[in-house]
């Protein structure tokens, strides 16, 4: 036996010593703070990683790097072929412009020569004179 | 049956094949084709009747002249123009110019306006196609001393668009001379040929 199971007084003191209050020991609490902000960050990583590691594969990797340029090639050609139509059909309407411009200036044409008959026509033609012919 | 088929065939053909014919673009006299070579400037416009609607499709609604040239295109079924210039007169004989007017002296067309000037050389004439009392077509043809166009236009056309065409798209309208400068054309109104 033990000096403290001999003396009931002894063991008092011995619990009263250990289980006495006692000051943390200094900056314990930044370290605490610290330490779980670790943890959390450690666990956004965690779901971070593990949502990215189907990329960790190198099959999957070449299958989003074929997807990805395929869409590029694709996108690229649309591009391409509207910036084309567009031209074509701005090509078109100049052409389509310039016909009826010319149509409008032979009609315009026309219409003033039929214009200058009709305002000369009340005028008597003497035969000998004609106007038609160049003298 | 077949037998009857068979001899009939060849009539329906011929009488189906001048049909076909009207139908069809316009045809160019071989020689006026060879006028490009000589031309100074060539214009050649051949536009169907898809073309036409697509082109429109680029018309802007905002821009009055072309609002009304959507507007007139909207119906037509071809526009088909050939226009050289030349830089020296007498690049073209009158025969290529009456092989093509020669096409239009058939009874669906009328000589509405024929100018012939020996003033200044301005000689024009304007065909329509008339299909049951309705403007189907019309068809210019302006032969200058150093210019010669023709224009086909298939489809529908009224008389007011008509008018628009002769004074819009920027060209202005041609100055009449006073009637003491002594007129030197022709016309001829509704003449068949």
């Amino acid at each position: 036996m033990t000096e403290t199971n001999k003396d009931p007084n002894l063991i008092e003191d011995a619990l009263r010593n250990a289980l006495c209050r006692d000051d943390a020991p200094e900056g314990f609490a930044v370290r605490v703070l610290a330490r779980a902000e670790q943890e959390n960050s450690s666990a956004h990583k965690a779901q971070r990683a593990s949502w990215l590691s189907i990329f960790s594969q190198p099959l999957v990797r070449w299958v989003a790097f074929a997807t990805v340029s395929i869409c590029l090639v694709i996108g690229g050609v649309h591009y391409r072929k509207l910036q084309r139509q567009r031209a074509e059909g701005e090509a078109a309407k100049a052409q389509l412009m310039l016909a009826l411009r010319i149509a409008g200036s032979k009609l315009q044409l026309a219409k003033s020569k039929v214009n200058e008959i009709n305002q000369s026509s009340p005028e008597p033609q003497p035969q000998n004179k004609s106007p038609r012919s160049r003298s | 049956m077949s037998t009857i088929n068979r001899k009939l065939l060849p009539m329906v053909l011929l009488l189906a094949f001048p049909t076909i014919l009207c139908a069809q673009d316009l045809k160019l006299p071989p020689g006026v084709e060879k006028l490009a070579a000589k031309a100074k400037e060539t214009v050649e416009v051949n536009m169907d009747g898809p073309m036409l609607q697509w082109a429109s499709k680029f018309l802007s609604s905002e821009d009055p002249e072309e609002k009304k040239a959507a507007k007139l295109v909207a119906n037509l079924k071809g526009i088909y123009v050939r226009s050289f210039e030349f830089s020296e007169e007498g690049a073209y004989s009158a025969p290529d110019v009456e092989a093509f007017r020669a096409q239009f002296r058939s009874p669906e067309w009328s000589r509405v306006v024929g100018v012939r000037s020996e003033h200044d050389g301005d000689n024009v004439d304007v065909f329509f196609k008339l299909e049951n009392e309705k403007m189907a077509g019309i068809v210019i043809i302006a032969a200058e001393p150093k210019e010669l166009t023709f224009v086909n236009i298939v489809g529908p056309l009224e008389v007011d668009q008509l008018a628009d065409l002769g004074g819009e798209f920027g060209i202005p309208k041609l100055k009449t001379k006073p009637p003491s400068s002594k007129p030197v054309a022709k016309a001829d109104k509704g003449e068949q040929k």
